[in-house]
């Protein structure tokens, strides 16, 4: 495989308590499957989501963010 | 439930448990039996369009999320054989030996809340329904639009399951139609889904979908339906106004419409999708039990009940909401439901918590300044986590977390034994932090917050890390990579939690007191079921008097005189000793928040302040004074409550009106007015049929643009229509004009069918004029609550909380919130009672510990957080800085996302916690 193909972005996804959290938890429930690099963190709304914490991932090291909410 | 013995107060209710077959209290809801049952069976959630189990949830989201079997299809339960899910289940809780069984319920009230079927279109021979593929009910389409649908929400028609290009939607299916199924009234929210429909089907389409609306009227009266309506033209979707005759298949499998347009031209165009808009009619089963518990019912099959008690059945202490009582969306539900719980409750308020047990929580350790010694506990979930996971190994990595005291594996976390297991550990463990690993806390948090709290811990320190719903469950192919995903899972959980605090949750005492603000049918109405369920109320009216527009109004859409029910309904507010009434006074300022509001009002005697712990706004709207029509300049021409009042005080007597002519629509559904007054189209029936009763040989015209009589007033345009009441419809563009020709008042309108216009002599131009809003923009800063663009009071949710503010304690009712008929108005008024009381009724609040708070060394005072704040919860103190009104944050987090200095954090919440995360992640 070259070196392109085994890239796989890591992803911070930062998911509203109310409605995209409660979204990726029916996904469960559904068994919907999706690859697993991806990170969720929970936040009790979108606006609660700050620059910072953007800015605080891509520091770290992730590839992408996903704010969703 | 099966029947009701007894009276009002003392009913013993018969309710039949039918056998789930699967011990709710067992259940984890885990899956495990789903897969490898054989029965695939017809998926009723879905329309039949897809298969399911015969062991199965109903729906992802249902609550209590537990699988049940289907008796009818299980191959254990009909042939003897199979039982693979009893060997799949984890938990032992499946039981083919269930049995029905009955029990009584000893109440004081009942509601009814059976709602309504949606209309079977298999009897329109015309429309093929049964036989073509890709002609669909809305239903279908609904489920077809999805997320949870068949094909997860493509867009695609049943025949091939490739997209559509075109889909033809047809109104007024089993609705409005006496032919095919003695439904002669309109279902009232068929115009608004099929719009939604079309919408929601353009979204998803690849290819800009052709969208055609076929009806007879478009009835988008709610609240901001019209300007959906206008939006739904704007983007493309066709509305053509004609009764659909027949459907022909093609050989492709699409389908030929032949219809007819408003000049009389034959037209056909081919659809690859017809969507049926059926209509709502009530289930047999629920007229039958109707008949049994001897609640009468109406023409129409819906509960019978007035306009002055919405909610009340004819059986005293049996009350219905919904669709059961007449169709109706889920906004007017809502309202009902609530209502008919203030009715219900009325009566009983003297039982009031009675039978209410409180819990015992022992004091929580003081942990501030320990060091955080971590608890994780790892849960297999039965096999749901542990067959993916390698939960032994996710145990051995927490070990090696910093500040992780304890770490111990449970098969099922959530069980009983493994709760008093787990507060016991916690306890000798002196640990002071706790991680779940385990489900979502969404469903769970709760759960183990109580462990803590019996533990003695604050159950604020705590946190979940979701290795089921959000890792086990969605990487079952990869159970390496959902190992290393569970232990960032639990890293970041663990460093979150070893930073959290103990947080408080403050008491807020409650006054029981309540104000309500406006003296009319839905002020009245308030005040007395406020009063009636103990609470001292006071009532306040701009006017001298109280009654409001309905003063002005003659009778209701189903008849009913309304002046002599107004004076009974004053009557009683004035005798009533927990009122206090203060006629010709308005509000001067509004103090304080949710429970202890402090108002001044200022009246004829000066200024008094009123105490009080809850306030409905119900200050009504006004007709709108139109500049159109020669209004103002000919007394015949004269608006609904002129029309109403004169017919009641003789100055209009109906014998001598030989031509009337009414024009709809005036100042409604124009530019600066973008919506539907809704009461209008049935005003004028009312006062065409009135005038024809009293002379038969009356010409009545109306002239109208959509006769938007909805749900069972239908009934009324039906009887002026074979009364001889003339209807004309008239083109925006084309408006009608009425003009002074000698003493002759004249009214022309082009007529759309014969293409020419039409001149009608007239005794009386009616004017359906318009219901504006007070626009009060002074009382809704005084409370804190906003106002749409039309100036109605805009509710927290329209849907779901229809009457409440998104600020705590203060609710509407009534014109105020938007134009409604009296009955809606009335109904509104018991919901907001309702919600009012759920604040009323406690002797005080316990707020939520994840609220914000302001470190105001760092604040300058700028005001951005209090500006972004949405629940008017952050102030400006003495020194100008930024306050958090504990009372009214709801802990969105908004402010601190706004500061640019980092004076706002949010509690559980804090920047610290979620960087801790981020931190971790990797």
């Amino acid at each position: 495989m070259s070196e392109n193909a085994e890239f796989s972005p890591r992803i911070a996804a930062f998911l509203c308590n109310w409605c995209s959290y409660g979204a990726a938890d029916l996904a469960g429930v559904s068994r919907l499957q999706y690859p697993p690099n991806i990170q969720v963190i929970r936040i009790p709304c979108t606006g609660r989501m700050s620059p910072k914490f953007i800015l605080a991932a891509f520091r770290k090291g992730v590839d992408g963010v996903w704010v969703s909410g | 439930m099966a029947d009701i013995a007894g009276d009002e107060g003392d009913f013993t209710v018969k309710v039949v448990t039918h056998p789930r077959y699967v011990d709710t209290s067992k259940c984890i809801a885990c899956g495990a039996c789903t897969p490898k049952c054989p029965a695939k069976v017809s998926n009723d959630y879905n329309e039949g369009l897809d298969k399911r189990k015969a062991i199965y949830v109903r729906y992802a989201q249902a609550v209590p999320l537990k699988y049940g079997i289907d008796p009818a299809k299980c191959i254990k339960l009909t042939k003897g054989k199979c039982g693979n899910c009893e060997k799949q289940c984890p938990t032992g809780a499946v039981n083919y030996e269930d049995t029905e069984t009955t029990r009584d319920i000893q109440v004081g009230s009942v509601i009814i809340s059976a709602g309504f079927k949606p209309f079977d279109p298999s009897a329109y021979v015309q429309y093929s329904y049964s036989k073509y593929k890709n002609v669909v009910t809305a239903l279908e389409m609904e489920r077809i639009l999805a997320a949870s649908g068949p094909w997860m929400g493509h867009l695609v028609r049943p025949s091939d399951e490739k997209e559509p290009k075109k889909i033809a939607w047809l109104q007024c299916v089993g609705s409005r139609d006496v032919n095919t199924c003695d439904h002669p009234y309109c279902s009232s929210v068929c115009c608004m889904y099929a719009i939604k429909e079309a919408a929601i089907a353009k979204e998803h389409s690849h290819s800009g979908l052709d969208a055609a609306i076929f009806f007879m009227d478009m009835r988008t009266f709610g609240k901001d339906f019209e300007k959906y309506y206008e939006k739904a033209k704007t983007s493309g979707v066709r509305f053509i106004r004609s009764r659909i005759h027949t459907i022909t298949e093609q050989p492709d499998k699409s389908l030929m419409i032949e219809y007819a347009t408003e000049d009389g031209q034959a037209k056909t165009e081919v659809f690859d999708m017809v969507v049926l808009s059926h209509g709502l009619e009530v289930a047999k089963s629920s007229i039958e039990l109707a008949n049994k518990l001897g609640i009468e019912l109406k023409s129409t099959q819906f509960v019978k009940t007035t306009s002055f008690a919405p909610v009340s059945s004819n059986r005293p202490g049996v009350y219905v909401c919904g669709a059961l009582a007449g169709p109706k969306d889920i906004p007017l539900s809502v309202v009902e439901a609530s209502a008919a719980a203030c009715a219900a409750a009325g009566k009983l308020s003297s039982a009031r918590g009675t039978l209410a047990q409180t819990k015992e929580v022992p004091q929580a350790v003081d942990v501030r300044g320990e060091v955080p010694k971590v608890g994780v506990f790892v849960c297999s979930c039965g096999i749901n986590i542990a067959s993916m996971v390698d939960v032994k190994a996710v145990v051995d990595y927490a070990k090696t977390l910093p500040f992780v005291e304890f770490v111990e594996n449970n098969l099922f976390s959530c069980s009983q034994d493994t709760q008093d297991k787990m507060a016991q550990t916690i306890k000798e463990k002196g640990l002071n932090r706790v991680v779940v690993a385990a489900c979502t806390p969404r469903t769970h948090e709760p759960l183990f917050q109580e462990t803590l709290q019996a533990a003695g811990l604050n159950k604020y320190l705590f946190d979940m890390a979701n290795i089921r719903n959000q890792d086990s469950w969605v990487h079952a192919a990869e159970p390496e990579k959902a190992t290393e995903k569970a232990k960032d899972l639990v890293r970041m959980a663990v460093a979150k939690v070893a930073l959290l605090q103990p947080l408080n949750e403050v008491k807020l005492s409650v006054n029981p007191a309540a104000m309500v603000i406006g003296g009319g049918v839905a002020g009245m109405n308030a005040a007395l079921e406020l009063a009636g369920q103990g609470f001292t109320t006071h009532l306040v009216e701009r006017d001298a008097q109280l009654g409001g527009n309905a003063r002005l109004l003659r009778i209701t859409a189903q008849g009913e005189e309304v002046q002599p029910y107004l004076d009974g309904l004053a009557k009683k507010v004035m005798d009533n000793p927990l009122i206090t009434t203060h006629l010709a006074t308005s509000l001067k300022d509004v103090e304080g928040f949710v429970g202890n509001f402090k108002t001044t009002l200022a009246g004829p005697a000066g200024e008094t302040v009123v105490e009080h712990g809850g306030a409905i706004i119900a200050i009504g709207g006004q007709e709108y004074q139109p500049s159109e029509y020669m209004y103002g300049q000919d007394p015949r021409v004269m608006t609904h409550l002129q029309i109403d009042a004169a017919m009641m005080n003789g100055e209009l007597d109906a014998k001598k009106v030989n031509s009337a002519v009414f024009i709809q629509c005036v100042g409604s559904r124009e530019p600066e007015r973008p919506y539907c007054s809704k009461v209008c189209c049935t005003h004028s029936v009312e006062s065409a049929l009135h005038l024809k009763e009293h002379n038969p040989d009356c010409q009545v015209v109306i002239i109208y643009r959509d006769m938007r009589t909805f749900a069972e007033r239908e009934l009324l345009y039906k009887e002026a229509r074979a009364k001889g009441v003339l209807f004309v419809r008239y083109d925006v563009n084309q408006k009608p004009v009425v003009k002074k020709d000698g003493d002759k008042l004249t009214v022309t309108v082009r007529d759309h069918i014969l293409g020419r216009d039409l001149l009608i002599d007239a005794d009386l131009v009616g004017l359906a004029s318009a219901i504006v809003s007070h626009k009060n923009t002074e009382l809704a800063q005084m409370f804190k609550v906003p106002l749409d663009e039309d100036g109605w009071f805009l509710e927290a949710h329209q849907k779901l909380r229809p009457v409440d503010f998104a600020t705590d304690g203060v609710f509407m009712a009534g014109l105020a919130h938007y134009p409604k008929p009296l009955e809606e108005a009335v109904a509104q008024a018991l919901a907001a009672v309702s919600r009012a009381v759920t604040v009323l009724s406690s002797a005080e609040m316990s707020l939520s510990g994840t609220v914000a708070f302001i470190d105001q060394r760092k604040c300058v005072g700028c005001g951005v957080c209090w500006t972004v704040c949405p629940y008017q919860a952050i102030t400006q103190d003495d020194k100008g800085l930024a306050v958090v009104n504990e009372a009214l944050c709801k802990g969105c987090g908004t402010c601190v996302a706004s500061c640019r200095s980092g004076a706002p954090n949010l509690r559980g919440f804090t920047t610290q916690d979620v960087m801790a995360q981020i931190e971790a992640m990797l």
